[in-house]
């Protein structure tokens, strides 16, 4: 897969705005975009990104007239398998915009916001993957993802539900936006699944700024990724 | 393509707006223009959203899930609760059109995520959609104006055409409309009388010689007509002969409601009105009947009027009526309560007195206690008599007989008038009428302590009725008296108040069956809730027993518990939490009542969890929090061995 071409402009540009990235500003400075994907399955050599869903969040408010909703073309379309889950047909998938084409908008989207992510780190993987197949490169925007800052929020003590504290209960989405409290999605739409990961994520740093998340920094700490 | 995709608004957010008046209204264009501006923000529970008069509101607040309260905190650091507001309610349309900052003080009750819409818009859609300036300046009236619990009546009340909100709106600061006039106490009775035909006014401040600010003191036309004339006083005289002093106040921003209530509670018919330490003017009862039309205050007024007995039973039953009334205005609760009791213990008064016209003295003077319910001043719609009459000590085997002679005579008259007036008997007889009620103080000092003295649990049960009477007619030292004595002998007996601790806890709200009752939307369980026993009666039994422990004579229950935090006993934030969730609880069981009067059935306390809103639940939920924190308060209190 090791291209000589230099990456496509999207990826460039995206890389400059991240050259000198300061991690100390306090929160509400920074903006994200928080993002789901829809994946063909979970094997990581042979799945595809089918669907790309995110909303950004700027001055920590969710920007509703600010979100992305795209489906992707996959190269093998499977059609039992992208029904199962995600209901999307496989008509759907035929008349969609390949990823060469979806995946410039996505990154021109993100711009120089952070990626938030629930379970960011699979999103990412399969992002980049893309990238660097149809791209020449990888994204250059740091993630945060919500099941650590859950799993840290949980372990710091600082839930005041009612609700009895089940510490072996499921991290998932629906989980958690459920024990929380949250006002629900649909599940396995990536957009309405990014808005409930967007809530989570709102709910959670604003839960926490008191218990000491006031900057990117301690964000960080508590919901790092690595790529 | 690609912009259109980004900026559709998400459904989530158009089904919000398509469901709440007055958006429901808008074309589809329209509304998915608005809806794709739309903001979501979350604070969690007990974020300040606005301080009133500092906060520049930059979005109207859509709650899509939580509840906020608003307050007002008045110079004094004094809350009073306005408003509850939950989900598809909005918060600062007020402040957006009239281009001011927040008017009220207002902080999210639980974890709320809320819809912004920028200003800018909705100023669009005001001045551009038919019905929307008109849908936010009515329910201003309805909804901003001072009113409490808009979301309880709101979904309890169908409201009966326009009715006027002045009572509860307008602060008693906005009926001074005249200057203040004022003369120096020192000036004599022909100069203030001249200054008050001057100034065409009825009455007259008085203040301390050469310190304008400092005032003693208040004469009315009143006090020139019975003070002056009638006994023949020299006009030469100074002043300070005929005025009334001290004046009694209220503070500015108090509603019209709690200045006739203080009016009425006092009898008198001037208060002065304060802001920031300044008395500002004078209002009148009459400034307040203006403004009322058919006021509490007439009822009051006829009350006091009638020469028979026979026409106080029409009047007493048009108490539901002006109390249905006054919820519609946005009473709180506790002011309704207070309201009844004022009502309730004029019009014993006018009873009494008048049977004691018809049927001679007493041949010792007597005190007619109220207890119970009453005794606190906590009455709702039913109010069942619970009385008793203690009267003094006979001189003499003649006077004993005479004392019961006279007293069971009088008892069985008052006792009739009483129901005739709409007052149902006490099954349990605990009414004047039992011989065993009406008894001479050492005889009453006897049975407290017998009951302090013997625990037996049934006893016990049975006293907490009486160790919340209060004077309710006749000669009140003997109240004071008996209730002195029983301060004593409690503060003495703490192995009593063990076994009342132990009531207490044994009461307890059977809490987690509550709990999913209350979430679980569909559960089973068609059964009610008793509101007053296993919401009410637990603030009411912690409240008694810490009285009791503390010697603090306050018979109300919110009264006691301000004594209990004002002398440290419980924290600052448990009276917070206790107070909201008492009153809110009794003005649930108040609306239940009330429906149940429209339709003609007997009031009771049993009210369905599942007609209730979300945010009635999750607050009714909260105060079952909080009995859990009353609770581990005793136990730390009383631990068992």
């Amino acid at each position: 897969m090791l291209s000589l071409d230099p990456p496509h402009p999207v990826l460039q540009k995206n890389r400059v705005q991240f050259l000198d990235f300061h991690q100390g500003a306090p929160l509400a400075e920074y903006s994200f975009v928080v993002c789901d994907t829809e994946l063909t399955g979970l094997n990581k050599r042979k799945d595809e990104i089918i669907s790309i869903g995110a909303v950004r969040i700027v001055n920590l408010q969710i920007q509703l007239d600010q979100t992305f909703h795209r489906f992707i073309r996959p190269v093998n379309i499977n059609p039992n398998k992208a029904t199962l889950i995600h209901r999307i047909t496989p008509e759907e998938l035929k008349k969609a915009d390949p990823a060469e084409e979806v995946l410039p908008q996505f990154i021109e989207f993100c711009d120089n916001s952070l990626i938030v992510g629930h379970f960011v780190g699979l999103d990412m993987y399969f992002l980049n993957k893309t990238a660097r197949q149809v791209l020449g490169g990888t994204l250059s925007n740091p993630g945060v993802d919500t099941m650590r800052l859950a799993r840290r929020y949980k372990d710091s003590g600082q839930t005041d539900h009612y609700g009895h504290h089940d510490h072996a209960s499921a991290y998932n989405l629906d989980a958690l936006a459920k024990e929380f409290g949250l006002p629900a999605f649909k599940p396995h739409d990536a957009l309405e699944d990014a808005l409930q990961t967007a809530y989570l994520f709102l709910y959670l740093i604003k839960k926490f700024k008191d218990g000491g998340i006031n900057s990117l920094k301690e964000l960080y700490r508590a919901g790092r990724i690595l790529h | 393509m690609a912009a259109d995709v980004h900026s559709l608004a998400p459904e989530v957010v158009v089904e919000f707006f398509a469901k709440i008046m007055p958006f429901k209204e808008l074309d589809h264009e329209t509304l998915h223009g608005m809806a794709r501006h739309v903001k979501v923000d979350f604070f969690p529970k007990g974020t300040r959203l606005f301080h009133a008069g500092e906060t520049t509101i930059s979005h109207l607040l859509f709650i899509q899930q939580g509840g906020v309260k608003s307050f007002i905190t008045d110079d004094e650091g004094e809350v009073t609760l306005k408003d509850y507001r939950g989900e598809g309610d909005y918060i600062g349309a007020l402040g957006i059109i009239r281009g001011t900052k927040a008017s009220l003080d207002v902080e999210t009750v639980e974890d709320t995520f809320c819809f912004l819409l920028p200003q800018a818009i909705f100023l669009d859609l005001i001045n551009t959609q038919p019905g929307f300036s008109q849908y936010y300046l009515k329910s201003f009236s309805e909804k901003f104006v001072g009113t409490a619990y808009a979301e309880l009546r709101r979904h309890k009340m169908t409201r009966r055409g326009d009715e006027n909100l002045y009572l509860f709106s307008m602060q008693v600061g906005d009926l001074v409309k005249k200057p203040l006039r004022k003369a120096s106490a020192d000036s004599t009775i022909q100069q203030a009388a001249q200054q008050m035909a001057t100034h065409r006014v009825a009455s007259l401040l008085i203040h301390q010689p050469g310190r304008p600010d400092e005032i003693i003191g208040i004469i009315t036309d009143r006090d020139l007509s019975s003070k002056v004339l009638a006994p023949g006083l020299a006009y030469t005289e100074q002043v300070r002969c005929i005025m009334s002093s001290p004046v009694a106040s209220v503070l500015s921003q108090s509603t019209c409601f709690d200045a006739l209530l203080k009016m009425m509670s006092c009898s008198i018919h001037h208060l002065a009105v304060e802001r920031r330490g300044k008395i500002i003017g004078v209002i009148t009862s009459h400034d307040i009947t203006l403004i009322q039309g058919v006021s509490p205050y007439s009822l009051f007024k006829e009350v006091g009027k009638q020469q028979k007995i026979p026409d106080l039973y029409p009047l007493s039953k048009k108490i539901p009526e002006m109390i249905r009334n006054l919820i519609k205005e946005g009473a709180k609760s506790g002011n309704i309560s207070r309201m009844i009791s004022i009502l309730n213990d004029h019009i014993l008064e006018r009873l009494l007195t008048l049977l004691e016209e018809e049927i001679g003295p007493p041949p010792v003077p007597y005190c007619w206690l109220l207890m119970g319910s009453e005794g606190r001043r906590e009455q709702t719609f039913k109010t069942d008599q619970d009385n008793a009459i203690i009267y003094a000590d006979p001189k003499n085997e003649q006077q004993a007989k005479e004392a019961e002679e006279y007293f069971s005579r009088f008892t069985r008259k008052a006792i009739d008038h009483l129901v005739e007036c709409g007052y149902p008997l006490c099954p349990g007889e605990i009414m004047a009428v039992n011989p065993k009620w009406c008894q001479p103080l050492s005889v009453w000092k006897g049975y407290f302590k017998d009951w302090v003295s013997s625990p037996d649990p049934q006893e016990i049960l049975h006293a907490t009725i009486f160790f919340d009477f209060r004077s309710g007619f006749g000669k009140a030292s003997f109240a004071d008296e008996l209730r002195q004595y029983l301060s004593d002998l409690t503060e003495r007996h703490e192995l009593y108040l063990l076994h009342l601790a132990n009531q207490c806890l044994a009461g307890k709200a059977p809490l987690s069956f509550f709990r999913n009752f209350i979430v679980e939307k569909n559960g089973e369980h068609k059964n009610k809730l008793d509101i007053k026993h296993q919401g009410l009666t637990p603030f009411v039994n912690f409240a008694r027993l810490l009285a009791l422990r503390h010697g603090i004579k306050e018979t109300n229950t919110l009264a006691r518990l301000h004594v209990l935090a004002k002398e440290n006993i419980i924290d600052e934030s448990l009276w917070v939490k206790a107070v909201d969730a008492y009153e809110m609880q009794m003005q649930l069981r108040i609306i239940h009542q009330l429906n149940q009067l429209e339709i003609d059935a007997e009031p009771d306390n049993h009210v369905a969890p599942d007609e209730l809103s979300e945010l009635e639940k999750r607050m009714l939920r909260d105060a079952f929090e909080v009995i859990d924190r009353l609770h581990s308060v005793l136990k730390t209190m009383f631990p068992t061995p």
